[in-house]
């Protein structure tokens, strides 16, 4: 594939017997920040030290920019990685850090001062380059990290949950800075992350992944409006997903009766999408929150729980008020 | 009597204990006269200033001194890979080896001394003083291993990664990253070790040939002869130096977090 800069192939990757990731493809554009998410044991962190050369995979082929590189050490892979600990050397100041591999490129020592202050200038920090790590903050020491990959130029930056140590200030600080830098430097980028919301804060595609599997791939607006299975309608926090069973909707707590095509699979409904006081079921106000566009409502339905929510505008319900409600299929959104 | 007064009683007796013999040690060696007492008899600094005279104190300090300085940095360097291979890989009987490894400290120095008389210097001719090197080795090892290995323990293995994505060789990345952070771990492990090899006796008691003895034993054989208070005065110097590489460890690197 042409715009194809990373590409794996077939990729089987394992711990001994244990097979985490079975078989994936996945080709990543050049210039691109995709981010792998998935909960805690999807296979995402191992696909980056595959990609990264820090595990062999067990079958398949990782290429980036046209070359086989599966056999390649890590090393020589020109592949950058930011640790989630960041993994910064104690015993070296932030100029030290971040002058480590290009001092083992052995280039002029002209050349690494400049590219060295370049880099900390890059992430803010040119005024910390005698500090060592310990004496930095989180958010820093971060950046610290990014300068030190970012100066060997990588052909792919890999991010362990860039965000996931910071708090949410500066969360914001570093998501605007990551986007920043890679526009200025246009380096094909992969991070993880468990974050749905960093994911489509941050990605230009999110790869969606289940037990290794990649379970849904597409831009964050995809993703999030248009789930295409249960799994990933729940990750993207969609409300209301109903399994079709036979012309009803079954809820955990029991089931709807419900006219439709559908033989199987799953309907879900966004809040927005429920009406409120006129339709064919019933159920009672548990809950009610203001929210200045909208009413926010949790209704308790024969099916369980219905989160609703109506233009607040609207006639207002009180909490143990019965009210009708409908789950217009119109607006429902399929899922296998 | 008040608690407070009962437990300075006790940290005084306690003191007392520990540090009595090395102020009767200290005050012996300052005698006047020519046999070890104590309370000394006069007081005069002539024994102190013997003991530098006595030709075979020179030689067997110098056989310590080679020991306890060659025989831990050889411990070291067969030590810090051990300690590295036990606390980075999952090694199959991780936990036998660092027994095994431990052995010479738990089994008796009698033992070990014989055992290493018996089935290695006789049978195989070794020298003297490649025996003692090799016992005094083996002797430090542990501590070497358990020192370094617990200041590894503190080292994430991430940093190591980072610095082969950087372009280091696996080697590199251990010279380069994890050394220079383990370096007062494997200093505390030296001073530990040089210690250790310095006093040692029931071994070293052992594997003494002709004109070739640590200087313990030679002070233990010098003292078989001649009863006079060179030996307090000796064994007082040994003291303050032991006490002085202690605290000068203590101040700069923090020693007792290792040991």
């Amino acid at each position: 594939m042409s715009d194809s800069f990373v590409s794996l192939d077939k990729l089987s990757l394992a711990y001994g017997q244990s097979v985490v990731v079975p078989d994936l493809g996945l080709n990543i554009r050049r210039g691109e920040l995709i981010a792998l998410l998935g909960p805690s044991g999807c296979g995402k962190t191992t696909i980056m030290r595959a990609i990264a050369g820090l595990m062999t995979p067990h079958s398949g082929k990782i290429s980036i920019d046209g070359r086989d590189v599966t056999k390649v050490p890590a090393n020589k892979r020109g592949v950058g990685l930011v640790f989630q600990s960041y993994a910064l050397f104690p015993h070296l100041t932030a100029f030290e850090n971040v002058a480590f591999g290009l001092r083992l490129q052995k280039l002029p020592a002209a050349e690494i001062t400049a590219k060295v202050e370049d880099g900390l200038q890059t992430v803010g920090l040119a005024h910390l380059a005698d500090r060592k790590p310990a004496e930095m903050s989180g958010g820093q020491q971060q950046r610290l990290s990014l300068a030190r990959s970012l100066v060997m130029e990588p052909k792919v930056l890999l991010l362990d949950e860039p965000l996931s140590n910071l708090d949410a200030r500066l969360r914001l600080d570093m998501r605007t800075e990551l986007q920043r830098v890679q526009r200025d430097t246009g380096i094909t980028m992969v991070f993880v992350t468990h974050d749905q919301a960093e994911a489509l804060a941050l990605a230009d595609r999110i790869v969606l992944m289940k037990d290794g599997l990649i379970e849904q791939l597409g831009t964050p607006d995809e993703l999030y409006n248009k789930p295409k299975t249960k799994f990933a309608a729940d990750f993207f926090g969609f409300e209301n997903i109903l399994e079709v069973v036979e012309q009803t909707l079954v809820g955990d707590q029991g089931r709807l009766p419900f006219v439709t095509a559908q033989r199987g699979g799953y309907l879900a409904w966004r809040p927005g999408a429920v009406s409120v006081g006129l339709g064919p079921y019933r159920g009672t106000v548990r809950g009610v929150a203001f929210a200045g566009e909208q009413r926010e409502y949790v209704l308790e339905a024969a099916s369980g729980q219905i989160k609703a929510s109506t233009p607040a505008a609207d006639p207002s319900f009180g909490i143990g008020d019965v009210v009708d409600f409908d789950l217009p299929l119109k607006h429902a959104l399929e899922l296998s | 009597m008040n608690t407070r007064l009962a437990s300075r009683l006790i940290i005084g007796t306690t003191l007392l204990f520990l540090i009595g013999p090395f102020v009767i040690i200290i005050l012996a060696g300052l005698s006047a006269g020519d046999f070890m007492t104590f309370p000394p008899n006069g007081i005069s600094l002539k024994w102190y200033l013997k003991v530098f005279t006595v030709e075979s104190f020179r030689e067997s300090f110098a056989l310590s001194m080679f020991l306890a300085i060659f025989g831990t940095i050889t411990a070291l360097i067969l030590g810090i890979p051990a300690a590295y291979a036990i606390s980075r890989y999952d090694i199959p009987y991780a936990e036998t080896i660092k027994t095994i490894v431990a052995a010479p400290i738990i089994v008796p120095g009698i033992i070990v001394g014989l055992a290493l008389l018996r089935y290695l210097v006789v049978p195989l001719n070794f020298t003297v003083t490649l025996a003692l090197f090799m016992a005094h080795t083996a002797l430090v090892l542990p501590y070497a291993v358990r020192v370094v290995s617990s200041s590894l323990g503190n080292l994430r293995s991430d940093m190591e990664e980072a610095a082969v994505l950087l372009g280091c060789s696996r080697i590199g990345a251990f010279m380069r990253v994890i050394l220079p952070n383990i370096q007062s771990g494997v200093l505390a492990a030296f001073i530990l070790g040089f210690v250790t090899s310095f006093n040692q006796v029931p071994v070293s008691l052992f594997l003494s040939g002709p004109g070739v003895r640590t200087l313990p034993i030679d002070m233990l054989s010098y003292m078989e002869i001649t009863y006079d208070p060179s030996v307090a005065a000796l064994s007082a110097l040994l003291a303050f130096l032991s006490v002085a590489i202690v605290f000068v460890a203590e101040k700069f690197l923090g020693f007792s977090r290792y040991v």
